[in-house]
C-alpha cells in the first residue's frame, strides 16, 4: 500500500537498517576521515600541556608504527583557563585538576622528566638527567616561562603574601590570590593596582578578567566607593582586538578604574607594600617587547613612579622557556627574536628546520596564547606534519583563531573570537552569539562548557 | 567537529551530574510504572495542582538557574540569553509536570482494576 507523504513514518525493517547504517557511519566518520598512515619515524613531542597532549593523541591515531615520545614531567594536568575563576572565588581549585595519565594515549612513550635542551642540527632532545633522545620530527609544545625575576623584588612565592596576587603563578597561586583579594575586601577600603606585562602573555584577557571580577566583588560588598582601583599597562592597548580594547577602556572608565598607560611594573617592595613602575614611552606596545626588554628592564634611563598599594595583581613578563631561548630554534630576527619559537604563523612549521613544528604558547605569534588557539592549531600541525613526512606540500594554514571568554563581571561575559586577518577581525563560531554582547550564555559557556571542550581537545576529538 | 568529538564534550559536561540525572530518570520511570499499574492514563487524568506546581517550578528557575551557573537574572540580557532561559524554563516545567502528575494520581489512592 503506497504511503501518503503526510503519514507518520513507519519503522519497517528496511528503514531501521538504513538508519542503523547512517548512525554507524556518523559514529565512525572521524575514523574514516583520518585514515592511519604507516611510518617508523621517531616523533618527539616536548611538553604535555594542552598542545602537546592534543598532538600526542592525534598523531598516535594517525600514525601506525611510529615511535612517539611525549616529554612531560607533571603527573597532574591543570585546566589553566579555569584559574581566573578560582582566583575570583567562583571555582574550587580541585575542579581544574586531572591526572595526566588519563589523557596520555596508549602506545605513546611518556617520559616523566623535563627537557633541558634541544640540539636542532643534531636532531636530539636532551633531558634533565642528561639522556638524549633522537628524533626525526619534533613538535615543540613546551608552553611558556613566567619571568617574575624581571620584576625586582618579586618571586612567585610572594603570591598570597603582603597583598600580592597573581593568577598566572600556579593553581596554588590562583587560590592564594583569591584569599588576598578576600582580605583586601575585608579591610573595607584601600587601593588595588592591576597590571599588564610588557610582553605577549598567555590568556591576554586574564589581567582584565581579574580586574572585572574583583570590581564585581567590590560592588557586591556595598562599599565600592571606599576602594581605589588602578590599572597600569605598558602599552596603549589593553587588548589586541581593537573593538574589545575600546570596550574595556570605556567600561573601566565607567566603573571608576583609573587607567595609566605606558607604565610597566619594574620593582616591588612587599614589606612596604610599594610598587615601582617605569615609564616606557608612547612607542612601546606588546609586540615590541624585545626592544622594551632591552631598553627598559635595565632601569638605567627610565622614569619611575613609586606607589603604595593594599592589593596588587602582578602579571609577569613571559617568554619561551630558557632551553628554547638558548637553542637554535629561537627566532633570530623580527619582533619575537631571542624570546619565542621561530615558526611560520600559518603553517606552524619552523622557519629553518622543516622537521620541527611548534604549537601553543611557545610560538612567536602576535596573538594565540590560549587553549582555544590550540584547538585550531592542532589539526593544522597534524596535517602539515603528515604531509612533511610524505614529502608533500603543507596543506593546512592556521588563520590565527583565538578565543577569549571576556568575563566582564562575575556572571556575565563576551565570547570574543578573532584571528590574524583584517586587524584581528571577529571569527564567531556561533551565529546566534554576538561577540559584542555581554551575555549570560557566554558566561555559562565559560563556567560549564569550555572545560569539557578543552578535555575533548586534549583527546584529539575537537 | 566530529560526532565523536561532540559526544566526548557531552560526556565530560554530564559526568559531574551523572548520578543525579540517573536517579531522577529512575524515579520518573518508577512513578510512571506504578501509576500506570494503578490505572493512570496521562491524557485522561486531570490534576490542576500538578500543572500549577510545574508552572511554579518553571518560574522559580528564573532565580535558581542563574544561581546554579554562578550568575544572576539581571545578566540574562541578549536575545539568545532569553531564548536559552525560556527553553530551560519550559524544560523544567515539563519534567516537574511529568513527575508530579502521576505522583498526584498515586497520592489520591486510585487503584487499577487490574490490582
Amino acid at each position: 500500500m503506497p504511503q501518503h507523504p503526510l503519514d507518520p513514518v513507519r519503522l519497517d525493517r528496511r528503514r531501521l537498517l538504513q538508519w542503523s547504517a547512517c548512525a554507524t557511519g556518523l559514529l565512525f566518520s572521524a575514523g574514516l576521515q583520518a585514515r592511519a598512515q604507516s611510518s617508523n619515524a621517531r616523533i618527539v613531542i616536548v611538553g604535555g600541556g594542552a598542545a602537546g597532549m592534543a598532538m600526542a593523541n592525534r598523531l598516535s591515531r594517525r600514525l601506525d608504527g611510529a615511535r612517539i615520545t611525549l616529554i612531560e614531567p607533571r603527573e597532574v594536568h591543570h585546566y589553566q583557563p579555569g584559574w581566573t575563576l578560582v582566583a575570583s572565588g567562583v571555582w574550587r581549585p580541585e575542579k581544574t585538576m586531572r591526572s595526566n595519565a588519563r589523557f596520555v594515549p596508549g602506545g605513546v612513550d611518556w617520559v616523566r622528566q623535563p627537557a633541558a635542551g634541544i640540539d636542532a642540527p643534531g636532531r636530539q632532545v636532551e633531558l634533565s638527567d642528561g639522556t638524549r633522545l633522537d628524533y626525526d620530527y619534533l613538535v615543540v609544545a613546551t608552553g611558556l616561562q613566567l619571568n617574575y625575576h624581571l620584576i625586582d623584588g618579586m618571586s612567585p612565592e610572594l603570591v598570597g603574601t603582603h597583598g600580592i596576587g597573581s593568577v598566572y603563578a600556579s593553581i596554588e597561586g590562583a587560590a592564594r590570590t583569591r584569599d588576598t583579594i578576600d582580605a583586601w575586601i575585608a579591610q573595607g577600603q584601600g587601593k588595588g593596582i592591576f597590571t599588564a606585562a610588557p610582553t605577549p602573555v598567555k590568556c591576554a584577557g586574564a589581567p582584565l578578567k581579574m580586574t572585572f571580577t574583583t570590581l564585581s566583588r567590590l560592588e557586591a560588598s556595598g562599599r565600592r566607593n571606599d576602594f581605589q582601583v588602578d590599572f597600569l599597562a605598558p602599552g596603549d592597548a589593553l587588548f589586541s582586538q581593537p573593538w574589545v580594547d575600546d570596550f574595556v577602556k570605556q567600561r573601566f572608565d565607567e566603573q571608576g578604574v583609573t587607567r595609566r598607560h605606558h607604565y610597566r611594573l619594574s620593582a616591588i617592595d612587599p614589606r612596604a607594600r610599594e610598587a615601582e613602575f617605569t615609564f616606557v614611552g608612547p612607542d612601546s606596545e606588546f609586540t615590541s617587547h624585545h626592544e622594551l626588554r632591552e631598553a627598559e628592564f635595565s632601569r638605567e634611563d627610565g622614569r619611575t613612579v613609586v606607589t603604595d598599594y593594599d592589593f596588587i595583581h602582578v602579571v609577569p613578563p613571559m617568554s619561551a622557556p630558557d632551553f628554547i631561548k638558548t637553542s637554535d630554534l629561537v627566532a633570530r630576527d623580527g619582533p619575537f627574536r631571542g624570546e619565542w619559537l621561530d615558526v611560520d604563523i600559518h603553517t606552524l612549521q619552523h622557519n629553518r628546520y622543516p622537521d620541527v613544528f611548534g604549537i601553543g604558547d611557545v610560538i612567536g605569534a602576535p596573538i594565540n596564547k590560549t587553549a582555544a588557539s590550540v584547538k585550531a592549531q592542532a589539526p593544522v600541525v597534524e596535517a602539515n606534519l603528515m604531509a612533511q613526512m610524505q614529502g608533500q606540500t603543507l596543506p593546512a594554514r592556521h588563520n590565527g583563531y583565538t578565543s577569549c571568554p571576556m568575563i566582564t563581571g562575575i556572571g556575565k561575559a563576551m565570547l570574543v573570537e578573532f584571528g590574524y586577518d583584517d586587524n584581528f577581525a571577529f571569527l564567531p563560531s556561533f551565529p546566534f552569539i554576538d561577540p559584542k554582547d555581554e551575555s549570560w550564555v557566554a558566561w555559562v559557556m565559560k563556567d560549564r562548557m569550555l572545560q569539557p571542550a578543552y578535555y575533548a581537545v586534549l583527546e584529539g576529538q575537537a | 567537529m566530529t560526532f565523536s568529538g561532540a559526544l566526548t564534550i557531552l560526556m565530560y559536561a554530564l559526568t559531574p551530574f551523572l548520578w543525579p540525572i540517573a536517579a531522577g530518570v529512575v524515579a520518573l520511570v518508577v512513578v510512571h510504572l506504578l501509576a500506570r499499574l494503578r490505572g493512570y492514563r496521562m491524557m485522561a487524568y486531570r490534576c490542576p495542582g500538578a500543572s500549577l506546581a510545574a508552572m511554579a517550578a518553571g518560574v522559580s528557575a528564573l532565580w535558581w538557574i542563574p544561581a546554579f551557573t554562578h550568575s544572576r537574572l539581571a545578566y540574562v540580557s541578549s536575545v539568545f540569553d532569553w531564548v536559552a532561559m525560556i527553553a530551560a524554563i519550559i524544560g523544567m516545567s515539563l519534567v516537574v509536570w511529568l513527575a508530579l502528575h502521576p505522583f498526584s494520581y498515586l497520592l489520591r489512592g486510585r487503584r487499577s482494576r487490574f490490582l
